[in-house]
């Protein structure tokens, strides 16, 4: 029986940046990210409502997701934001932070909304032509023949988590592992276009986190123990491997929709397991070795292929399977129609078997020289490691970025300051040929400059939780910051270095409290000095991307007329 | 779908709720636990519970905080099955100094900086106190001038560092303050001068210098709980003798052992067995008996035994249909021909035992044994493997994989108990063994009680798993509230020092001094809850005494060696009580506690305390308008 149902009308919201609802919760998003930013930011307790697992986190690729709303504009900006993560990994709470600043002060300006949009724009563009300069002040060219930068990298991008919980040592082991990980991948000697290899990241709970450490070749988990009894005694010579993603459960799981007809006399399990079990004599006549399969292999042909010698390991998982085909040069076969083409073989150097707390796993080396490695990362509770696990994935996306455009920036909110404090003096220098390119009066521009500089200020600020100040030197524009029991009086001894550790505390200096007027000025470049290098870098092209994602996603919000909610 | 979160500012609710649900935890310290009842007001059930994780396991937490502790607990439980209370405790008395801290307003990253350092100070007191396992053993036998002069290269790790008071052994249960510096030295001299030969016992009197005498180790880790690390001891003398022959105590695989619960027996009968004791139902008992004392034939069935299972990972086919000529080939009839199929496997094989680690249908098991072929459902994986190993059977998924290189044989079947008297589903207690070098060991864990088994049993295992992690750290840590002092002791006097290499980040923080100091007092706190759990001490006596003594030590650096503050000279009375009884005249019982174990209880516990104090909202997926509002909740 059908029933109808009156269909509510759709809910129209007009002008959605002065409902204060709307507000509200862009407030309560900003804050919530907020404080989560950098190395002493707060963590949050992601879970469900009846009792679920508990998730620990201060990551925006963790925290977005669980953040959905009922207001379609919260909901566009934390996807715009999603899509950057997941393109750079790094600047995700930089990049909400900034937009839902901006977003903020276009609204404290009173200005046109069309026109704050378009000064935005512009001043966009003046930051990312600044950035890539040749003379940009903020900025630091990755010198490859040593990895000291690289480290440093490394370590501003692990240690601004602080739900991993890691010690000062622990976070340089774990970033001079990451970086090591990183050269692994990039093949050594192979002509032609160059193929980075990959990272598998193995997490092993319960153990201090200096054991984690980098392997070469593949880790593969490793179920039952009979196999791991034949491995003991084999020879060390080159195995032949096949590599299935085909399920070998023996059923028909790709059956889709359709109907077979079949005789109730007929068992179809048997004869799908004959068939299977042709299929595995082929491969014993093949003389492989070595047996993975992505999915589920039937008892009987473990069985089967155990008693001739063949070692078996089923459900790697399909994470595994595109490392394990670079390591061993096999094709994974994903159909049982045909016979398996000689070429789709691969080969592994040697088998050993690895402990790792309770993980017992099959180390696989490669014959031939490969890109492919295994990173085992040790902590001591569950929810720090999976933190951590996030995090040296996301220190591995950043150090390849680094391979397309070999600079970075200056971490500790310096880049943020420093541009902010160009910015004012670049538009105030400049402020009559824009005029007539933003179509505004000048009092209007210069409104439209402070609310974006602010904005750029108040991200820099958001590293400071524990109530301290944040200050910018009038030389190099750098971020400082003042702890909050240290009194104006003593503020100098107390400031030692920067927030990016590349300027130190000299006699001539001045500060300013951030968000306060100050006198303009050019912010002058640090001076290069080959003995000081900066403690806090940030990813370049994260953070670029980032900056302008921001702008954009704050533009489009601020330009949207009509919210229209279909509510059905 | 709505995300929707609480901030907390300065009144740190996470906080609370940990230092709050840590509470759950004292009364469960030190020997003497209390039972708790745990009862549904809805249904009305009720559960008692003697340790921190089942208190966990039964509470059915929901908060964010609640959670976090559960499944911290859990993982520390699943590991090292004993020191979750500990864990709990002082999460909860550093959740409070860290609430403390923050109403003084101290940034939280000088408090986890400073905390984090504590907790290394601790670390480094325990990697130093820690005694050898060998040490503890020649210790216990004095028997030759030989032996001690080897002693000197089996030293514990020693401290060369700081103060000299922590030397390992100087924990003396029983003697007063006073003797405590005379009683050092003799500690001190005996790699160098003569042995005490007085009161050694008789039965370890010719030690191999290379094994081990767990029974010695299991007396010091006992904690109170006697009857079940006899049960432990026992085990391992069982194993030891299996695997070399001889009649000493020096082997212990926890791998090797199970527990059997039999409800309705008193304590007293708890036992423990070589073999694998199985309880039987009425059909079973049959033809046990008749198999009794023969050599049998045996398979390993991974998975259940029934015409419809299929392996893990197998996907059902939806959508086929069936056609047929003639339609009396029903289901009932298909079951039957897979019966057939499986009883013939298993005569031609001359089977007479299937250990099967999933279930089995009363029908399979009635038409097994009516061909003398006994069924056994529900046996562990460990098991087993244990079988695998020791009789060359292949454990296999299906009966149809059965061929004669898949079947053990040599196990033999005894008829341990007849409990058919007792009015039971299970009618027959068997132990199953492979009568040559089998290492497997059964508990059975009795009560007439039955709510009180769970407790038994978890007693065990607390008790076998101390056993099983001394050996392999070959370590221990002075007990009875030793180490605590020592670390109370340590963080005192490293708060009043400067930090010892001069970091930047360590010189820069100057809640360095206060921070210690409570960490410390939350190590005294502990001392004190266990003191008043004996019942002996008020909170106030037993904070004084713990006090009294930490002064004391900082007075004559050097000269007073601890001794544990639970055993307080007015205690020596009682003490004979409480300490396992040996030989008429006991010699002092040292208590001892893990090394690896207690290290990670404080690591995990303040870990938690970090996550917790540096979270300061939670969020909540899936929640609905009206309930955000009763809860008072923003909504995004």
């Amino acid at each position: 029986m059908s029933r109808l149902v009156q269909k509510s009308p759709s809910l129209c919201t007009d002008l959605p940046l002065n409902n204060s609802d709307v507000c509200n919760k862009l407030r309560l998003l900003k804050e919530l990210l907020k404080s989560c930013y950098g190395p002493t930011g707060r963590l949050k307790q992601v879970h469900n409502n009846i009792g679920g697992h508990v998730v620990t986190t201060s990551t925006s690729s963790v925290l977005l997701p669980a953040l959905s709303s009922s207001q379609p504009l919260v909901n566009l900006i934390r996807s715009c934001i999603l899509n950057h993560v997941s393109r750079f990994s790094d600047c995700g709470l930089f990049a909400a932070i900034l937009c839902l600043t901006l977003i903020e002060e276009a609204k404290l300006s009173g200005l046109r909304r069309n026109v704050s949009i378009k000064v935005n724009k512009h001043l966009l563009g003046m930051c990312s032509s600044y950035l890539q300069e040749e003379d940009c002040g903020c900025r630091v060219v990755l010198d490859f023949c040593s990895s000291m930068n690289l480290i440093t990298l490394t370590r501003s991008v692990i240690y601004s988590k602080p739900a991993c919980v890691l010690a000062e040592v622990e976070a340089l082991h774990m970033s001079k592992l990451a970086v090591q990980a990183f050269l692994l991948t990039v093949p050594c000697n192979s002509p032609g276009t160059v193929r980075l290899g990959r990272i598998v990241t193995v997490g092993v709970e319960g153990h201090p986190v200096l054991n984690s450490a980098v392997l070469t070749g593949l880790l593969v988990e490793v179920h039952d123990h009979l196999s791991l009894r034949m491995i003991k005694s084999m020879q060390t010579n080159p195995l032949r491997v096949v590599l299935f993603s085909a399920s070998l459960a023996g059923d028909l799981s790709d059956l889709g929709d359709g109907i077979i007809e079949a005789h109730t006399g007929v068992d179809t399990d048997s004869q799908i397991l004959d068939q299977l079990l042709e299929f595995c004599k082929h491969v014993v006549e093949d003389e492989v070795k070595l047996f993975v399969c992505q999915k589920v292999l039937h008892p009987v042909l473990q069985q089967y292929l155990r008693n001739h010698g063949v070692i078996v390991i089923d459900r790697v998982g399909v994470a595994l399977m595109e490392p394990l085909t670079l390591l061993t040069g096999a094709q994974p076969v994903a159909t049982l129609h045909t016979t398996i083409p000689a070429k789709a073989y691969g080969t592994v150097r040697s088998l050993s078997v690895k402990e790792f707390g309770s993980k017992t796993m099959l180390h696989l080396q490669p014959a031939a020289e490969s890109a492919v490695c295994t990173m085992v990362v040790c902590h001591r509770n569950e929810t720090m490691l999976s933190e951590l696990k996030a995090v040296c994935q996301q220190a591995e996306h950043v150090l390849r970025l680094t391979l397309k455009e070999p600079s970075a920036l200056l971490g500790g909110g310096c880049t943020e300051t420093h541009l902010a404090a160009f910015i004012r003096n670049k538009s105030l220098n400049e402020v009559s040929q824009t005029l007539t390119a933003v179509e505004c009066s000048q009092s209007e521009y210069l409104l439209g400059v402070e609310g974006f500089c602010r904005s750029l200020e108040s991200v820099a600020a958001a590293l400071q939780h524990d109530g301290g100040n944040s200050l910018t030197d009038l030389t190099h524009a750098h971020h400082w910051t003042l702890p909050a029991d240290v009194t104006t009086e003593n503020m100098e001894e107390s400031l030692t270095f920067c927030g990016c550790g590349l300027t130190r505390n000299s006699p001539n200096m001045k500060w300013t409290h951030l968000n306060t007027k100050y006198p303009q000025f050019s912010p002058a470049p640090a001076l290069r000095d080959s003995t000081v290098q900066p403690h806090v870098l940030d990813s370049f092209t994260a953070k670029l991307n980032a900056l302008q994602v921001a702008v954009e996603t704050a533009n489009l919000v601020l330009d949207v007329r009509y919210v229209i909610q279909d509510t059905n | 779908m709505l995300g929707s979160t609480i901030i907390n500012h300065q009144q740190h609710v996470g906080l609370q709720k940990l230092s709050a649900l840590a509470g759950l935890a004292h009364s469960f310290l030190g020997p003497n636990k209390k039972y708790k009842f745990i009862q549904d007001d809805t249904s009305g059930e009720s559960v008692m519970v003697c340790s921190c994780f089942r208190i966990l396991e039964n509470l059915e937490l929901t908060c964010s905080v609640g959670q976090l502790i559960y499944e911290t607990v859990r993982a520390h439980q699943k590991v090292h099955h004993t020191g979750s209370g500990c864990l709990l405790f002082l999460a909860g008395v550093w959740s409070r100094v860290a609430l403390e801290f923050l109403h003084r307003g101290i940034p939280v990253a000088s408090i986890i900086l400073a905390m984090s350092e504590g907790m290394d100070i601790c670390m480094d007191v325990c990697r130093k106190s820690s005694v050898s396992i060998d040490n503890l053993d020649m210790e216990h036998s004095q028997s030759s001038t030989a032996l001690s002069g080897l002693q000197l290269s089996k030293e514990p790790i020693k401290d060369t560092s700081q103060a000299p008071h922590q030397s390992k052994g100087t924990i003396n249960v029983g003697h007063k303050s006073l003797k405590a510096s005379a009683q050092r030295k003799i500690k001190l001299s005996r790699h160098f001068c003569e042995p005490k030969s007085e009161n050694m016992s008789t039965e370890f009197q010719n030690p191999q210098p290379k094994l081990l005498d767990i029974a010695h180790i299991a007396e010091c880790l006992s904690h109170g709980c006697v009857e079940a690390m006899n049960l432990v001891v026992e085990c391992s003398r069982i194993q030891s003798k299996s695997s070399q022959q001889d009649s000493t105590c020096s082997k212990f695989n926890v791998s090797k052992v199970m527990t059997c619960v039999l409800p309705g027996l008193p304590e007293e009968e708890a036992c423990t067995v070589q073999g694998c004791i199985l309880l039987l139902s009425a059909d079973q008992a049959s033809v046990a008996h008749h198999l009794k004392d023969q050599l049998l034939k045996v398979v390993l069935i991974d998975g259940d035994l029934s015409g419809t299972y299929r392996h893990l990972g197998f996907k059902r086919l939806s959508g086929i249909q069936f056609m047929s000529e003639d339609t009396d080939l029903s289901s009932s009839s298909k079951e039957e021909n897979w019966m057939e199929k499986v009883i013939t496997t298993l005569m031609n094989l001359e089977v007479n035992l299937i250990l099967i680690s999933g279930l089995v249908g009363e029908k399979v098991i009635q038409r097994c044994s009516s061909h003398h072929i006994l069924a056994v459902e529900k046996v562990k994986v460990s098991v087993l493997n244990a079988f695998a190993d020791s009789t060359g059977a292949v454990p296999v998924t299906y009966v149809t994989q059965l061929s004669k290189s898949c079947v053990g044989a040599g196990v033999k079947l005894v008829i341990w108990r007849d409990l058919s008297s007792y009015k039971r589903k299970s009618s027959l207690a068997v132990n199953i063994s492979t009568g040559r070098n089998i290492e497997l060991v059964t508990v059975v864990v009795t009560s007439c009680i039955e709510g009180k088994l769970q407790a038994l049993e978890d007693q065990f295992w607390t008790c076998a798993y101390r056993v099983h992690h001394a050996l392999k750290d070959r370590a221990l840590l002075p007990g009875a509230g030793v180490m605590e002092m020592l670390c109370a002791h340590h963080l005192q006097n490293q708060a009043e020092r400067d930090p010892p290499q001069q970091t930047k980040a360590a010189a820069a923080n100057p809640y360095r001094s206060v921070v210690l100091h409570h960490m410390a007092e939350g190590l005294i706190d502990y001392i004190s809850t266990v003191m008043v759990n004996t019942g002996k001490f008020s909170k106030l006596q037993a904070r004084t005494a713990v006090n009294q003594q930490l002064q004391d030590c900082n007075k004559n650096l050097g000269g007073a060696a601890f001794f544990s503050p639970l055993f307080s000279e007015a205690e020596k009375k009682d003490r004979l009580i409480s300490s396992p009884v040996r030989s008429t005249n006991p010699p002092a019982v040292k208590v001892y506690d893990n090394l690896s174990v207690k290290q990670e209880a404080w690591r995990k516990a303040l870990d938690l305390v970090f996550l917790v104090l540096q979270s300061d909202a939670e969020v909540i997926t899936g929640i609905d308008q009206t309930e955000a509002v009763q809860k008072n909740l923003m909504l995004l």
